[in-house]
């Protein structure tokens, strides 16, 4: 038992009201300024998803594990489909495969957007917050616009997808893309130029590339530290094969990496969701899947805003799953992220756990702060002014 | 001639601004589709806060509880213990079908379902997630109870 | 390194410890090792053949089943079959699956943190969720399932079918 742990105090963070007053999820030791351990409670949104998907048929399961995350749903349906369609051997369309990249890279511009908010009003740049979840209204809209829905967009069917894209639709898309490529210029000017900002993120939060090969980094952490891993380039899936994205790397490895990654990929998705509007491939938009599908193992692996989400799927020849094991981004995310707090200021903590880019529904954000001094009780809103006040 | 939903409007912001209800935020295991509309409605499309509703504070200071999620074993605590710490007269707004009966949840080993088997419920939201919209709607429906 | 390649030089990476393989997927191969192979072989593999990076721990319950005279239904017999983990290791497109079956009466497996730490988060979740132990696992306090869990009850048990109202606190 480490008996530097004397005092055990509450920091609780709630998503960006600073309300929520809860005890720990996530434990920061901390001696002086420096966090010493960091580990983490999660479970308040621990549901039970993976044994309710074995008492719904593969078609109920869809809708299930598409709502693991609201953020991110549509590649938690299309790895459930992916695998699905693999262990009945079927191959969805060419036209489908396409409209799924497309709805993902839709569903990659809001996550970016919606974190660089996030993350800026960490930080105190509540400017920034405003005026990027303004902009992502416009992307908010072209999802909603092609799915009939903002979140939960529900364009997967096992087989293919349900939706299609009109050239009406097609020109929405690409007035939207060109008006949030023009806006992300400014947020890579304001994110590598602005002073106050790079002193909460220059040669802050750094993760080296040994490290984040070890640890198991994925996703555009992984990418800011300089270590290749992108699933839509190195095992492409869905309309990748035929649509590919270049990967977008970093090798400083610090938090300003993170947001330049980041930024980058959304320049990326531009580009391919163009790309894809203009050779959508003519067919079918669904192929037949049959109800019950046949005994075996499957792993789906695809690419989602936060990294590689990981699906092992075991079938047993019924109408029902045998178990679908889900391995989210985030907590691959936080292992790493929490490894390499270790030694880091408190005052970075609060833009050092934003720049995993939390998805809360995989983890509640909740801090315990563990130090031998202090017995007070600090809020979110007093960690989050204690890092803006510390770098004024 | 005067549109009536305009007149409404009218009336409860009026009320709003004098009374200035505060409200507070509660995950109790949502997917986070909700909560993500619940914070697009403080943005500048949608400027929940024209209506006098400020979404801060701390419990002691709450009127309004905007709660999400089908209620986790492990949130169903810390829900009572907030809604606990509110003063009287407080409301509770449940957002998104969890709240109404687990959603897509129901019957997962986890979860309790429809928030009122914990907290009582003056307002339900329904949607899968309700767009900011039909939030900011049944935001305005509780406030116009409370005028009466 | 194509893919094939990848998964040719992983199988050579764990020969030593390997009691089968199979290739389920063309991206995939299944190495089935005994327990006391783990670390030895995850040092092997990650480590001295810097391939690829742990994704992914599965913990699966696989018992044996019957047919239920009455429902007609497949039910698990309890206590009969076998506890399964796998660690899924990814290079590019290849996926590696270190997999070791674990009686039920003992379902020991040696921690992997003191090589990747940031292994602790799947150890636990398994813990918690299927009951396997991992031996000497840094990090031992609830992680996913909430407090008033009883013990010894997993959830990911083909055999549980859900808290009695009574424990769930109704």
């Amino acid at each position: 038992m480490d008996n530097k742990k004397i005092e055990t105090f509450v920091v609780p963070i709630g998503p960006q009201h600073p309300a929520l007053k809860e005890p720990g999820h996530f434990e920061f030791t901390v001696d002086g300024e420096i966090v010493t351990d960091a580990t983490a409670r999660l479970g308040f949104v621990h549901r039970g998803m993976e044994k309710g998907v074995e008492d719904r048929t593969w078609v109920q399961g869809l809708y299930l594990m598409e709502r693991v995350c609201g953020i991110c749903s549509h590649v938690h349906a299309m790895a459930f489909a992916l695998g699905a369609e693999k262990l009945a051997n079927v191959q969805a369309p060419p036209r489908a495969q396409a409209i799924r990249e497309l709805v993902g890279e839709l569903e990659r511009i809001h996550s970016h957007m919606l974190w660089l908010g996030v993350a800026a009003h960490e930080g105190g740049f509540d400017t920034l917050f405003m005026l990027s979840w303004r902009d992502r209204e416009t992307v908010m809209d072209l999802l909603e616009l092609v799915s009939g829905n903002r979140v939960n967009y529900s364009a997967n069917v096992l087989g293919g997808v349900k939706i299609d894209i009109s050239a009406a639709q097609k020109d929405e898309i690409l007035k939207g893309m060109d008006f949030l490529e023009e806006r992300s210029r400014h947020y890579m000017k304001v994110v590598t130029e602005d002073e106050t900002f790079l002193g909460r993120t220059r040669k802050i939060g750094v993760m080296a590339y040994e490290d984040a090969r070890v640890l198991g980094a994925i996703g555009p952490t992984a990418r800011a530290s300089g270590v290749a891993r992108d699933v839509r380039v190195e095992s492409p899936y869905a309309g990748y094969v035929d649509f590919p994205v270049n990967i977008q790397l970093s090798d400083a490895g610090d938090l300003e990496a993170r947001f330049v990654v980041r930024i980058n990929e959304l320049f990326e998705s531009y580009r391919v969701i163009r790309e894809i509007l203009e050779k959508l491939p003519p067919g079918d938009l669904a192929a037949r899947m049959p109800r019950r599908i046949p005994e075996g193992e499957t792993i789906s692996r695809v690419e989602a805003p936060r990294g590689e989400l990981l699906y092992f799927m075991k079938s047993n020849g019924t109408d029902k799953p045998e178990r679908i094991k889900v391995r989210t981004p985030s907590l691959c995310n936080w292992a790493s992220v929490l490894q390499t707090a270790i030694g880091h200021k408190l005052a970075d903590m609060p833009m050092i756990l934003a720049g995993i880019d939390p998805c809360f529904s995989c983890n509640d954000r909740m801090v315990t702060i563990k130090t031998p001094a202090n017995p007070d009780v600090w809020d979110w809103e007093t960690l989050r002014q204690f890092g803006i006040e510390y770098y004024k | 001639m005067e549109n009536p939903i305009q007149t409404v409007m009218e009336k409860v912001k009026t009320w709003a601004r004098v009374n200035s209800p505060w409200a507070i935020h509660f995950n109790s295991g949502s997917c986070n589709g909700c909560d993500i509309e619940i914070l697009a409605t403080l943005t500048p499309r949608f400027d929940v806060e024209r209506f006098g509703i400020k979404l801060q504070g701390s419990p002691r200071h709450a009127d309004v509880l905007i709660c999400t999620g089908p209620v986790t074993l492990q949130a169903r605590d810390r829900l009572v213990r907030i809604y606990e710490q509110m003063p009287e007269p407080k409301f509770v707004i449940a957002v998104g079908s969890c709240g109404i009966s687990g959603g897509v949840f129901e019957g997962c080993y986890n979860v309790v379902g429809d928030i009122s088997e914990v907290i009582p419920v003056n307002v339900y939201v329904p949607g899968c997630p309700p767009r900011p919209e039909a939030i900011i709607h049944g935001v305005v429906e509780l406030l116009k109870s409370l005028q009466n | 390194m194509d893919t094939q390649e990848l998964l040719q030089k992983a199988e050579e990476l764990l020969r030593e410890f390997t009691e089968t393989t199979n290739q389920p997927e063309e991206n995939r191969l299944d190495v089935y090792m005994a327990v006391e192979n783990i670390k030895p072989a995850v040092k092997a593999l990650l480590i001295d053949g810097k391939w690829g990076y742990l994704s992914a721990i599965t913990a699966m319950d696989c018992p044996d089943y019957e047919i239920d005279e009455t429902t007609k239904e497949k039910v698990a017999v309890a206590g009969k079959g076998h506890l399964e983990a796998l660690y899924h290791f990814c290079e590019g497109a290849a996926v590696v699956s270190l997999r070791f079956k674990l009686p039920y009466d003992n379902p020991h497996l040696e921690t992997i943190c003191d090589i990747i730490p940031s292994a602790s988060f799947f150890e636990r979740e398994a813990m918690e969720l299927v009951g396997i132990i991992f031996d000497n696992t840094p990090i031992t306090a609830r992680l996913i399932l909430p407090d008033s869990w009883p013990e010894g009850v997993y959830p990911l048990r083909k055999t549980f079918k859900g808290l009695d109202k009574e424990t769930k606190g109704e």
